[in-house]
C-alpha cells in the first residue's frame, strides 16, 4: 500500500470507466454520464485509444448553474436527446464526481423523466452510482453489472440456460471465445457484458448510430430464470450480480477466477461440464494438450525469469497463477485497485513476490527496480518503468494505447494461454538480442590461439 | 437545414450561402448531444502540460489524472517530469471534511521528492464544490518552500477549454516578470501557443535564429520554468494558437507593453508570412533581406515536392473539425496550396469573429458547424462527400467506419507539420492516407455461390454441405 499522499503515475481509473465497460456491453445501449462534459470526453478518448473504434458516451453536460441549483434538468435533457438522436434500447446512467457531490437525486429525476417523456417508457434507463473519489474503475465496472441485473433480471419461467457473467474487463476477442466454448459445450447461455461485436465492429462502410451486438435485454431479464451462473473475474471482487441473481432469484451461482493459464482453464471447463452435464469438446483437449506443449517447449528460458505483473487485479491473478505453473519467479504484483482479497491470494501464490494493492507507478517502479525484474506484464502504462530500468514489456489487458491489437488479444483459455507461453518467450528474446554484443558475456577466444 | 439531428442545435450549422445568420456559438454544450469538447480542466492542462520541467498536480479524484497521463503528445529536448500525471487522488473522507491538508501535504511531499522549479496545481470539478481555497494552500506552499506554486483555477463544470485556457494563461502570468536577464540579441520574441507537438517548435525556431533573433520563451513547448520567467523581456510577442494564448498575449501587452502579432506556421503561406511579420516589426534592413533569402530559399527547396504530391491529391474534398479556429484557418489556406477542396469545417471552441472570418474564406457550399458530436459529423461527411477529415483521435475512427481517409492534426500525430517540412509532411500523410489502395479493397467477398441458388446444396437449407 502507498504510504504517500500524492498518487504519482495512476495505476487505475475511475469508477465511471469502468460502467461503459458493461453498458456497452447489452444491446442498443447507450451510456450517459451524469457531470460534466470532459468526463465523457475524457473517456471516449481513453476508450478510443485502446478498442481503435468510435466509442459516444453521452453526458447530462452540468455547469455552474446546475452545480448550484442542482442538475436534474440537465440530466433529463440529456436523456431525452439521446433518445431522440441514437434511438437506444436501453440507457445506462452512471454518475460521475460531482453529480455525487452536489447530491443529485438521480433514480428520482429518471422516475420523473419517465413521467414526463411518454418516449422513454419503453426504454429501460439503468441508473449506477460510480463517484470517482470512491473506488476505480474495476469496481465501477462490477456496479454497472450488479446495477443492470438489479435492473432487468425479471423471474418468469424457469430455463435450463446457464449465465456467464464477465466479471472483469477483457478483449472483446476473448467474449468471442468464450461463447465459442459455450456454443461448443452446447450449453444454452446467456453472456453478460458481450462486448465481442460492440468493441471490435467489422468494418462494413456503414456505421450505426448505436454498435450492433451486446447482450439482448431479453437475456438478461431472463437470467433470473438459468439454471446457474458462472462468473469469470470473480477471484478479489465483492459479491456482485452473480449473488445478486442467487439470492433473489435462487439461480446457484459460481464464482470463478479469469480462465487465465492452465489450472483456471480446467476450473473453468469442470464447471463448465458439472453444469452443463457434457464432457469438454474434444478440440479443446486438443488445445490444452497443446498448450502443455508450449508450456514444455519454453520451459527452460521461463525457467526462474523474475517477472513483475501489474493492472486490474483479476487478470493480474491469472497471469500470476500461469507464471507460478511455467516455473518463472514472480517477484512483483500490482493493482491500482484497493482490495484485501487481491493481496491475500497473491500473497498465497508468490510468497516470494511483493503484493501491492492500491499503488501507483511510482511504487511498482520503485519495487521492480529493488528486485531485479526481468520482464514486466501488463497493460502500456508500465512504459515508462521499463524503457528507464531497460526491461522487456509484454503488453496485456487494459488499457494498451501505443500498440495496435488490444481488441484482437486473446488471454483466456487454454489457446489464450499457449499464446502468453509464447509471448513471454518471445519478449525475453527479442530484448537479448537487442544488447549490443560488446555488452554480452565475453566471446570464446577464436581457434588457434 | 443540411442536418436536424437535436432540437437546439439549428443555429450552429450552416452552408455557406444558404442563411445570412451569424453562426451561433456558445459555451454550454447540448446535454446528451455527445459534443466532442472537453471541461475547464482539460483546456489549462494542455495548455501548460508542455512545460517539460513543472509539476503538474491535479487536486481531484484520479481519473482526471489518470486521462491525461502523457497524452499531450508534445516534445522535450531534456527534462520529462511533465511525462509524469502527479494526483491528490482525494478520496470519500476529502469530499467530506475538504481536501486542503491532503493538497499540502502532496506539495511539501512532490517538492522535496522531485524539486521542481515551479509546480502547477489544478483543481477538478469537486474542489470547486467543496470549496477547499486553493489560492491560500499554493500561496502558504510556495512561501513555506520557496518555489513558486501556482493555482489552476480549472474546475471541469466551469465554462469549456476556453475557460481553462484562461486559467493556465492566468497561471503562466503569475510566472512572468519574476526573473531578470541580459538577451543575447537586441531581437528577441516569445513563442505563444506553440505546443511543439511531433517536434513542431524545432521546424520553425532555427529560421527565427537565422534571422538573428532570440526566442527567450515558448510558450509552453518545449518549455521551461526560467524561460517563462524571463518572458517580460521580449520586445514582440508572436501568437499562434490564438484560442488559448490572445488573453495572455494582452495581459502582457497591458502590463509590459510587449506588442503582439498572430501567426501561424503551418502551410507555406502562412509559415513566410509569419517570418515576414516578424521581420517588418523589427524593422531592420539586414534582417528583412535575409528573412526573404530564408523563405525564397526554403520555397525553392520544398515547393517541387507539394507541386508533385498536389498532383496526387488535387480536387479532393475534405473536412476539417478543429478545437480551436487558428488550426482550422491554417488549414484552409494550406489545402488551397495542395488544390484540396473544403467542404466541411468545424471547431470546438470557435467564437464569433471566428466563424465570421472563416464563413469569408470558404467556399460556397461549405459547411460551418460549431460544437459538432459524432452523429452532426458522420451525416455531414457523408452528404458532403468528404475524402478526407482532418482532426483528432475521437473522430478518427469515425471516419475509418465510413471509410473517409484521416489525418491526425492534434496531440496523436508523430510527424511535425509546421514550418516548411512540416507542410510536405502533412502534404505527404494527407496522399498516403487519401490515395491508399485500402479504400478500395471489397467490402463483399464474391462468393460463387451468388445468384446461384441451385448450387447450394439441399436447396433452400444452406447448412447442410453437399456431399456427393
Amino acid at each position: 500500500m502507498s504510504q504517500s499522499r500524492a498518487a504519482v503515475n495512476p495505476c487505475a481509473m475511475c469508477m465511471p470507466l469502468g460502467s461503459v465497460l458493461v453498458f456497452r456491453g447489452i444491446e442498443g445501449c447507450m451510456p450517459l454520464f451524469h457531470g460534466s462534459q470532459g468526463c465523457s470526453t475524457y473517456m471516449r478518448l481513453y476508450l478510443a485509444h485502446h478498442f481503435r473504434e468510435p466509442v459516444d458516451i453521452a453526458s447530462s453536460a452540468l455547469s455552474e448553474k446546475a452545480a448550484v441549483y442542482g442538475g436534474a434538468a440537465n440530466l433529463k435533457t440529456g436523456l431525452k436527446n439521446v433518445i431522440r438522436g441514437y434511438g437506444p434500447r436501453a440507457v445506462g446512467v452512471s454518475t460521475t464526481c460531482l453529480a455525487e457531490t452536489i447530491g443529485d437525486d438521480v433514480e428520482r429525476t429518471i422516475r420523473e423523466f419517465l413521467q414526463e417523456e411518454p418516449d422513454g417508457r419503453d426504454i429501460p434507463i439503468i441508473p449506477v452510482s460510480t463517484p470517482s473519489y470512491a473506488h476505480s474503475h474495476e469496481e465501477g465496472y462490477s456496479a454497472a453489472l450488479l446495477a443492470t441485473v438489479r435492473a432487468l433480471a425479471q423471474p418468469s419461467k424457469q430455463s435450463c440456460k446457464l449465465n456467464l457473467l464477465v466479471g472483469s474487463i477483457v478483449s472483446p476477442s476473448d467474449v468471442r471465445n468464450l461463447k465459442r466454448l459455450l456454443r461448443d459445450m452446447s450449453a444454452e447461455f446467456i453472456l453478460l457484458p458481450d462486448i465481442s461485436q460492440t468493441f471490435d465492429l467489422p468494418l462494413t462502410g456503414d456505421l450505426p448510430r448505436v454498435p450492433a451486438g451486446g447482450t439482448p435485454l431479453e437475456e438478461i431479464r431472463d437470467s433470473a430464470n438459468s439454471r446457474a451462473s458462472i462468473t469469470v473475474g470473480a477471484c478479489a471482487r465483492l459479491p456482485g450480480a452473480g449473488e445478486y441473481l442467487e439470492e433473489e432469484f435462487g439461480v446457484p451461482h459460481h464464482a470463478l477466477p479469469l480462465p487465465i493459464g492452465l489450472q483456471f482453464t480446467d476450473m473453468l471447463m469442470a464447471r463448465l461440464e458439472e453444469v452443463v452435464g457434457l464432457p469438454l469438446p474434444e478440440s479443446y483437449e486438443q488445445d490444452r494438450g497443446r498448450l502443455l506443449d508450449a508450456i514444455v517447449d519454453a520451459h527452460k528460458l521461463l525457467a526462474h525469469v523474475k517477472t513483475a505483473v501489474y493492472g486490474d487485479s483479476e487478470m493480474v491473478l491469472g497471469i500470476l497463477k500461469f507464471m507460478v505453473e511455467l516455473g518463472m519467479s514472480p517477484r512483483v504484483v500490482a493493482t491500482g485497485t484497493r482490495s484485501r482479497a487481491f493481496a491475500t491470494l497473491a500473497g498465497e501464490m508468490a510468497p516470494q513476490a511483493a503484493v501491492l494493492d492500491a499503488v501507483d507507478f511510482s511504487d511498482i517502479g520503485r519495487e521492480i527496480s529493488a528486485r531485479d525484474v526481468e520482464l514486466m506484464v501488463g497493460p502500456f502504462t508500465g512504459r515508462q518503468i521499463a524503457a528507464a530500468q531497460n526491461i522487456p514489456l509484454l503488453r496485456v489487458g487494459f488499457p494498451n494505447h501505443d500498440r495496435f491489437g488490444a481488441s484482437r488479444q486473446l488471454l483466456l483459455g487454454y489457446q489464450g494461454a499457449a499464446g502468453l507461453v509464447d509471448a513471454m518467450a518471445n519478449a525475453l528474446l527479442e530484448h537479448r538480442e537487442r544488447i549490443p554484443v560488446k555488452q554480452q558475456a565475453p566471446a570464446p577466444s577464436p581457434p588457434g590461439r | 437545414m443540411i442536418v436536424n439531428i437535436f432540437e437546439g442545435r439549428e443555429g450552429h450549422i450552416q452552408q455557406k450561402g444558404e442563411s445570412p445568420l451569424p453562426l451561433a456559438c456558445s459555451n454550454e454544450s447540448l446535454a446528451g448531444a455527445v459534443s466532442q469538447r472537453a471541461c475547464v480542466y482539460s483546456g489549462a492542462r494542455v495548455v501548460l502540460n508542455p512545460l517539460t520541467d513543472a509539476l503538474h498536480l491535479v487536486h481531484g479524484p484520479i481519473g482526471c489524472a489518470s486521462y491525461t497521463w502523457d497524452i499531450r503528445g508534445s516534445c522535450t529536448s531534456g527534462p520529462r517530469l511533465y511525462r509524469s500525471s502527479f494526483s491528490t487522488d482525494m478520496k470519500e473522507l476529502d469530499v467530506i471534511f475538504g481536501g486542503e491538508k491532503r493538497l499540502l501535504g502532496a506539495i511539501r511531499e512532490l517538492e522535496e521528492r522531485y524539486r521542481p522549479p515551479a509546480i502547477f496545481v489544478y483543481s477538478t470539478c469537486i474542489v470547486g464544490v467543496i470549496g477547499d481555497d486553493l489560492q491560500a494552500v499554493c500561496k502558504a506552499a510556495s512561501e513555506e518552500l520557496g518555489v513558486p506554486v501556482l493555482p489552476v483555477q480549472s474546475e471541469g463544470f466551469r465554462g469549456n477549454k476556453n475557460e481553462g485556457y484562461k486559467a493556465a494563461c492566468n497561471a503562466l502570468f503569475q510566472l512572468i516578470g519574476s526573473k531578470d536577464y541580459a538577451p543575447r540579441s537586441p531581437y528577441t520574441i516569445n513563442l505563444l501557443g506553440e505546443y511543439n507537438v511531433a517536434g513542431d517548435l524545432w521546424r520553425v525556431k532555427p529560421y527565427f535564429e537565422e534571422m538573428g533573433i532570440e526566442v527567450l520563451a515558448s510558450l509552453t513547448g518545449d518549455g521551461r520554468v526560467e524561460d517563462i520567467r524571463r518572458a517580460h523581456l521580449a520586445r514582440l510577442n508572436l501568437v499562434q494558437c490564438s484560442g488559448s494564448m490572445t488573453y495572455l498575449a494582452r495581459k502582457l501587452e497591458e502590463r509590459y507593453g510587449t506588442p503582439h502579432r498572430r501567426i501561424s506556421f503551418f502551410g507555406l503561406q502562412d509559415m513566410a508570412s509569419a517570418l515576414r511579420t516578424t521581420a517588418e516589426f523589427f524593422a531592420v534592413p539586414e534582417m528583412t533581406a535575409r528573412t526573404e533569402e530564408i523563405i525564397q530559399r526554403e520555397l525553392w527547396r520544398v515547393e517541387p515536392q507539394i507541386d508533385m504530391i498536389r498532383q496526387r491529391v488535387e480536387g479532393r474534398r475534405a473536412a476539417i473539425y478543429m478545437g480551436g479556429a487558428a488550426k482550422a484557418v491554417s488549414l484552409v489556406r494550406a489545402f488551397r496550396e495542395l488544390g484540396v477542396e473544403v467542404v466541411i469545417i468545424g471547431t470546438q471552441t470557435g467564437d464569433r469573429d471566428d466563424y465570421r472570418k472563416i464563413g469569408i474564406m470558404v467556399r460556397e457550399g461549405t459547411v460551418i458547424i460549431d460544437d459538432a458530436n459524432p452523429l452532426e459529423l458522420r451525416e455531414l461527411l457523408q452528404k458532403q462527400k468528404a475524402d478526407l477529415l482532418v482532426a483528432g483521435v475521437k473522430e478518427r475512427f469515425l471516419a475509418y467506419k465510413l471509410r473517409i481517409a484521416f489525418c491526425d492534426f492534434n496531440h496523436d500525430r508523430t510527424t511535425e507539420f509546421e514550418g516548411f517540412d512540416g507542410m510536405v509532411n502533412f502534404a505527404r500523410e494527407v496522399d498516403a492516407t487519401i490515395n491508399s489502395p485500402v479504400w478500395k479493397l471489397p467490402l463483399k467477398r464474391e462468393s460463387p455461390l451468388t445468384g446461384r441458388e441451385e448450387m447450394i446444396c439441399g436447396g433452400e437449407d444452406v447448412s447442410e454441405p453437399c456431399c456427393g
